[in-house]
């Protein structure tokens, strides 16, 4: 299995991944996307967020972010920051 | 100066299972340079019930002696934005590097449909642009760099696809399941 960005994280990323997996498959392609592992997923982010902030990846990636990838999409993710929409380069 | 790259090419498997091998690719014997991959952000968006995903992956690369003066840390990281409409059984993969973008910047989509002329494979098409704004002349030498290794990517990512594609179809026959649902029951696999 792949580790995480952050090493103390990939256990916890492990066991969410093979929960999304499981999900993936049997779920979603079926047509059902009712949620089945936020739980595993809050405590993998809250893992993750904290490494991103040591690594200094986190101001990174929200610049990254910042451009819609995918521009025909009306709703956009909640994490997209709105507070910097005044200040484009 | 920027570059296109297109490519479109065909898995000889179903895109359920194409789509689901995307998610197992790392690691494979193929992307030994890729040491991590982590999920940033998911959810299902409720209005249209497409899975939007936002992936950070890792990677430790090496570059050409030429190069090493204008990238000290070999150290790569690339953010993935994708969207699955399980409906119209359409993904599209979007990828760029985070660091070393003013050397090069290479922004890559994957769209995976079902293959036009059979149902049971999946057709992928390959968009890419190669970016670099380096001054000093060394602008061409890094874009023709940049494809040329990204092409041997590109081939390097296929065949790692290919290679858990196998693998799931080896697992799901020993299961005698469907290719789907052969990843509880075979070799541990993910991201």
């Amino acid at each position: 299995m792949s580790s995480s960005i952050g090493e103390k994280c990939t256990k916890i990323k492990q066991e969410y991944d093979s929960c999304f997996n499981s999900w993936y498959s049997e779920r979603f392609l079926k047509g059902d996307a009712s949620p089945m592992c936020d739980d595993l997923f809050f405590k993998y982010k809250d893992c993750l967020l904290k490494t991103l902030e040591e690594k200094k990846l986190d101001t990174l990636l929200a610049d990254a972010r910042k451009e819609n990838p995918f521009p025909n999409t009306s709703t956009s993710s909640s994490s997209s920051s709105s507070t910097e929409s005044g200040k484009k380069e | 100066m920027v570059k296109f790259y297109q490519h479109t090419f065909s898995f000889e498997h179903a895109w359920d299972n194409v789509t689901y091998a995307f998610w197992l690719r790392y690691p494979n014997p193929f992307a030994s340079h890729v040491i991590g991959c982590d999920v940033i952000d998911r959810h299902v968006d409720p209005d249209t019930g497409v899975l939007r995903t936002t992936r950070l992956i890792h990677k430790q690369g090496v570059m050409p002696r030429w190069g090493r003066h204008l990238i000290k840390n070999a150290d790569a990281y690339i953010v993935e934005e994708s969207e699955v409409d399980p409906k119209t059984q359409t993904m599209v993969t979007r990828t760029k590097n985070l660091n070393h973008v003013r050397v090069m910047q290479v922004e890559e989509t994957l769209t995976f449909t079902v293959h036009p002329e059979n149902p049971k494979w999946t057709q992928v098409k390959t968009e890419a642009r190669i970016v670099s704004e380096m001054r000093w002349g060394l602008t061409g030498r890094v874009e023709n760099f940049g494809i040329t290794k990204f092409m041997d990517n590109s081939v390097r990512a296929r065949k790692g696809m290919a290679h858990i594609l196998e693998r799931l179809r080896h697992n799901a026959a020993l299961a005698g399941t469907p290719v789907a649902a052969a990843a509880t029951t075979g070799a541990p696999l993910d991201c």
